[in-house]
């Protein structure tokens, strides 16, 4: 077998091309695993949904409010555990980049309909007790250095103060989640607070619930359940459409528009571009070393040793490369959790993304390196020994 | 003088190229044989089948009819792998242009064909510090090839060619890019190899003052044995 010194060596022969060529296999595999883990956080959502719970939205579209009073009818409906508001409420923190979730809730309802929040400090009592209480996932908290007893004042979008201030919410607890379908970026408060703004004049925006997010029961029939939610309100006012918690989630992934295809589709072309700078390393490294492979046929070395060394080359450059990468990544996941958490909730490089990029650095190896190794392998020792370098 | 039982012969051997789709008959028909031990200079003008004649002896080459020996091993029986072991035993291969392995150290570029032995690292790296020396190179055991100068790369690769103990050293103009200090030392070397350990040595050279190192030159044209040389010794061509 030829030693890994001399595959080594060779590797770094020209050492300039050698970092030039790991440094564009470090930079490609980071992305890689950076674009890798922006999907995957788009369909951790939909994959961690529920299936215990059902999502009741206009069946005009998610943009129109349903009335209050639905919610004692939804609540009549056989199998319906709990039911409670959701108002997407579209506010920012001082500046309108410092965008993330916020949700008017009903806050005597949130631990049941979802009990994977854990509060962390704080209490779900105190953020019962009070009406401008909220209860602020622990990415955010931390982001913007947020404790238990803080004011947070938020901008609202869409539900602009008359006075043109911000909105005071009293952080009444720190929260963090067992499960993606809740992420840990966003602001619940609550509902009621929202409303009685809206009722007394002291803020504007559309009034009613934007959707209802309904648990129920073990032995319920997701089916039968929505079916029987929709069926309620088939005549008016206000037609509506019960999804289970997956199907309103991937719709919702849906309306970011095609993200993950586009973030696919510079993957895609990262990857060709690795493949094509490193299949071309190789191809020079392998004309480089004819001679070489002369030699050492000429020497006893058999063809299969030769093959090996020059395959072995490619798996090392792209090993060097992807780990590189790789640990780039990994290093750079908190800090990219930070700044992309709220729009990409549960951003993380996990184990199955790295998995991924090590088979990816795998068929890279194996496509760049195994012309050369070929050629290696079939050449003839006097025609190597007579090549010009 | 170690004996060696390592000697050379060719019956009936040719060797056909296809160039351009043109066929070139290097070699036709040759009968040759070498004694175990000798040193012979194989001479002729470009094109005669010098290097040839090496290739097939030294197993890189098939020849396309007859039979070749090389210290009764019958090299036409043998698969490819087995000719690579073959050669790894059997020849130390000395080229012109040196063909030292460039990132490696004079000393990791004799531990090369030592790999292919049973040696232990330590065994290894003893021999190949023995080989060096009898080159009067240990001390540039460090240097890569790009550090020395030609005779001291060609004095390196005489050392790799050694290493193994090979019966049959099998040298290709090996002073062919050598200032005259350096090749009359490699010259000296060669028969030293020869004299003291007993290589069969085929040396193809074009210096007729190399040739005269040898016991015996065979000269070569057109791929035919011509008359040897008046008063060398071991010869026996008959091609």
């Amino acid at each position: 077998m030829v030693p890994l010194k001399l595959i080594w060596r060779n590797l770094i022969r020209h050492k300039l091309r050698a970092v030039l060529t790991t440094g564009s296999l470090v930079v490609a595999f980071f992305l890689l695993c950076v674009l890798r883990a922006l999907v995957v956080s788009l369909d951790t959502g939909v994959k961690e949904a529920s299936s215990s719970r059902l999502v009741v939205q206009s069946a005009v579209s998610l943009f129109v409010d349903l009335p209050v009073s639905y919610q004692n009818k939804i609540e009549s409906v056989d199998g319906v555990e709990e039911i409670m508001k959701m108002s997407w409420f579209g506010g920012y923190f001082q500046e309108p980049s410092n965008m993330f979730a916020q949700f008017g809730v009903d806050p005597d309802r949130i631990s049941t309909v979802y009990p994977e929040i854990e509060i962390l400090s704080g209490s779900m009592e105190a953020f019962m007790a009070s009406r401008s209480a909220c209860i602020i996932g622990i990415e955010t908290a931390e982001k913007y250095g947020w404790g238990v007893g803080e004011r947070v004042p938020i901008m609202g979008t869409i539900y602009p103060r008359s006075d043109g201030t911000a909105w005071n919410f009293d952080v009444a607890g720190i929260y963090d989640s067992h499960n993606a379908s809740v992420d840990d970026s966003t602001l619940f408060f609550h509902w009621e607070y929202l409303n009685q703004s809206l009722e007394s004049g002291a803020s504007t925006g559309p009034p009613g619930v934007g959707v209802y997010t309904v648990l129920i029961s073990d032995d319920a029939d997701q089916l039968r359940v929505g079916g029987e939610i929709d069926a309620l309100f088939e005549n008016g006012p206000q037609r509506v459409q019960s999804s289970p918690e997956a199907e309103f989630n991937a719709q919702f992934v849906s309306m970011v528009g095609n993200v993950p295809f586009f973030v696919g589709a510079i993957g895609t072309g990262v990857l060709v571009a690795i493949l094509l700078a490193t299949l071309n390393t190789m191809l020079m490294a392998g004309r480089e070393q004819t001679r070489d492979v002369g030699v050492l046929k000429a020497l006893g070395f058999g063809s299969g040793a030769t093959f090996w060394m020059m395959l072995s080359q490619s798996f090392l450059l792209c090993g060097v490369g992807a780990g590189g990468g790789i640990m780039l990544a990994i290093g750079a996941s908190d800090s990219l959790r930070g700044f992309l958490g709220t729009t990409f909730p549960g951003f993380a490089v996990n184990a199955e993304i790295i998995q991924s990029a090590l088979t990816l650095a795998l068929v890279v190896a194996l496509f760049a390196g195994l012309a050369p190794a070929i050629r290696a392998r079939s050449l003839r020792v006097v025609e190597a020994l007579r090549e010009e370098i | 003088m170690v004996e060696s039982r390592h000697g050379v012969e060719l019956r009936g051997v040719s060797r056909i190229y296809s160039r351009g789709g043109e066929t070139v008959k290097v070699f036709d028909d040759v009968d040759l044989k070498i004694d175990a031990g000798a040193f012979c200079a194989l001479m002729g003008p470009s094109g005669s089948g010098k290097s040839t004649l090496l290739n097939l002896v030294g197993g890189l080459d098939r020849p396309d009819t007859g039979d070749l020996t090389v210290g009764g091993v019958a090299l036409g029986g043998l698969s490819e792998a087995a000719l690579a072991s073959w050669r790894a035993e059997s020849i130390g291969f000395i080229f012109q242009g040196f063909n030292l392995i460039p990132v490696l150290t004079a000393i990791e570029n004799i531990e090369l064909p030592l790999l292919l032995t049973n040696l232990s690292k330590a065994e290894r790296r003893e021999h190949a510090l023995h080989a060096l020396e009898l080159v009067g190179m240990a001390d540039r055991a460090k240097h890569r090839p790009g550090q020395l100068s030609g005779g001291q790369e060609q004095r390196v690769a005489i050392a790799r060619a050694v290493a193994t103990d090979p019966g049959v050293i099998l040298a290709d103009e090996p002073t062919g890019d050598l200032d005259f200090e350096s090749a009359r030392q490699v010259l000296d070397l060669l028969g030293r190899l020869h004299s003291e350990l007993g290589k069969t040595i085929l040396m193809v050279t074009h210096d007729p003052r190399a040739a005269q190192r040898a016991e015996r030159i065979i000269h070569l044209d057109k791929g035919r044995i011509e008359e040897p040389e008046q008063g060398s010794k071991g010869l026996s061509g008959e091609g």
